[in-house]
């Protein structure tokens, strides 16, 4: 598999690392990896950017999670950038929401690292 | 008799039936994410010392507040297996660490209440440090609290609900 650019968005610090050590746990060979404390620093990210998988969190202050991905979709160069939300708020209604929005898969808080390789390696294939 | 994972406000049965999946919540964030067994402590413990407090707000079908109180040095030691570094490294993380579990603690516990999961929204979390301080609610309510044992010390998850 090819270096990755990867985007996280979360408001912890904690668990952004958290993330990027279970992608590296699931083998991933990641070239650059960003971060982000909200979706409107995310969505600065990315229009400077080009990434080739982002993790969002849901609940964060200033931008959520729904949101950043609702104005992803308007950005042509990011707009089919797989997203990856990783959230405690796991009920239908947020993934619903979420897949319609565009993300790409669905990861509930708290998680383990087998889970993380189990949603986003099938994503990266496809 | 509710059903362990309905919910009836008010009704003592339920809180018992609530108290168990807050156990079952609590034990799986710190397995999953901080990769440590918590053991419930089920008499009271002699001295409640707790300097780090982390709070995240409930709202909608379930409305409240669910706390984590430890110590400093337990904070430090979450942050540290949570982030897998060393403890003197861990100390700039610790108030991001408990916020984080209080945050998943909650988040799995609504998750396993039947219809829960899209009636209750949670806040973002807030932590306070320091230990001389007093929370007060403004509206009456019930609580569960239970005491747990993380490494060697004493940890208090609590949920405040709201009536």
């Amino acid at each position: 598999m090819a270096s990755i650019r990867a985007l996280i968005v979360d408001d912890s610090s904690v668990m952004r690392k958290i993330v990027e050590r279970c992608l590296r746990q699931a083998g991933m060979d990641l070239g650059q990896v960003q971060e982000a404390s909200n979706g409107a620093e995310a969505l600065a990210l990315v229009n400077g950017n080009q990434f080739d998988l982002i993790l969002s969190d849901i609940n964060m202050p200033v931008m959520d999670g729904l949101e950043f991905v609702r104005h992803l979709q308007e950005i042509e160069s990011a707009k089919n950038t797989p997203v990856v939300m990783i959230t405690t708020e796991g009920g239908e209604k947020h993934v619903m929401e979420a897949l319609s929005l565009g993300a790409k898969g669905y990861i509930r808080k708290p998680f383990t690292p087998d889970q993380v390789k189990e949603h986003v390696i099938p994503i990266l294939r496809s | 008799m509710s059903a362990p994972n309905q919910i009836v406000p008010g009704e003592t049965s339920s809180f018992e039936s609530w108290r168990t999946l807050l156990k079952d919540a609590v034990k799986e964030v710190f397995s999953m994410m901080v990769g440590a067994e918590v053991t419930v402590l089920e008499t009271e413990p002699a001295v409640q010392t707790a300097d780090v407090t982390g709070m995240v707000g409930l709202a909608g079908a379930l409305c409240g507040v669910m706390s984590v109180r430890c110590t400093r040095n337990s904070a430090n030691k979450i942050a540290s297996q949570m982030l897998s570094v060393p403890i003197s490294e861990a100390a700039s993380h610790q108030s991001d660490a408990i916020g984080e579990i209080c945050n998943m603690v909650a988040g799995n516990f609504k998750a396993k209440i039947d219809g829960m999961q899209d009636k209750c929204m949670l806040s973002v979390p807030t932590v306070i440090t320091g230990e001389d301080y007093q929370l007060h609610s403004l509206a009456a309510g019930d609580r569960i609290e239970q005491a747990f044992v993380f490494d060697t010390e004493t940890l208090w998850i609590a949920l405040e609900i709201r009536n």
